[in-house]
């Protein structure tokens, strides 16, 4: 598995963009993130929790209950349009880390 | 899932109680019986299943950092910091004032050692503010 401290710094982004696509509870976010990057990154629950409270305690995403499900009542989470802003700002700001870094990191042999 | 309950309460323990760590339980423990009862569903069996959504879960440092409510103290403290700069500057202006008005009426300079102690509140103020 990849070393994840760089990827820790932007996994507000990467759960943002998940909500941001569709309303998704916690269980849905971690199977996401583990099936989309074929199980090379997985996120730890309780990180993925404490990335729940920051987003939502600076409104960046809402939470409410859904219906009855397999384990209980489910808690999802909705983005609020600060979020998006939020998302958009933060994916220039990947687009323009990823030149600088790439400026470095490429063509070595 | 008796043990799954068990052992998040285990993890939850040093958690302030309250309803924040009540729902965010509550959240916890249905996102992990679900995942519980996918591995299930794949082939595993329960004890399995609930070991490897124990270990999956990960360590709690940062949720109980987040958790952690705001140092409201500190934040008291530049509050009381600015407060405690205003009247102490007012106080030592009025005695320049008195002291000028009383001893030597025929030239004002208490303005001079007014301006240098309103440096005093003007930090406080800055840093209450920087602090909000």
């Amino acid at each position: 598995m990849i070393r994840s401290d760089i990827i820790r710094g932007h996994l507000d982004s990467i759960v943002l963009r998940l909500i941001f696509e569709e309303d998704r509870y916690g269980y849905e976010i971690s199977k996401e993130i583990s099936s989309r990057t074929d199980q090379r990154f997985q996120i730890k629950e309780a990180t993925l929790y404490a990335v729940f409270q920051r987003l939502e305690k600076k409104e960046l995403i809402e939470s409410y209950y859904g219906t009855f499900s397999k384990g209980g009542k489910r808690k999802y989470y909705k983005i609020t349009s600060l979020g998006k802003a939020f998302l958009k700002e933060m994916a220039e700001e990947w687009k323009e880390t990823k030149e600088i870094i790439d400026l470095f990191m490429e063509g070595l042999k | 899932m008796n043990r799954l309950n068990k052992h998040v309460n285990e993890l939850f323990k040093d958690v302030p109680e309250g309803e924040k760590k009540e729902k965010i339980l509550q959240e916890v423990l249905q996102n992990l019986e679900e995942k519980v009862i996918d591995l299930i569903e794949q082939g595993k069996d329960e004890e399995d299943a609930i070991n490897k959504a124990i270990v999956e879960f990960g360590d709690i440092e940062d949720l109980k950092e987040e958790l952690e409510i705001p140092q409201s103290d500190k934040k008291d403290m530049t509050k009381i910091n600015l407060a405690y700069s205003i009247w102490g500057s007012l106080l030592i202006i009025a005695l320049f004032v008195f002291i000028n008005f009383y001893y030597t009426p025929q030239a004002i300079w208490f303005v001079y050692p007014t301006f240098a102690v309103l440096w005093w509140p003007l930090t406080m103020y800055f840093i209450w503010m920087k602090n909000r």
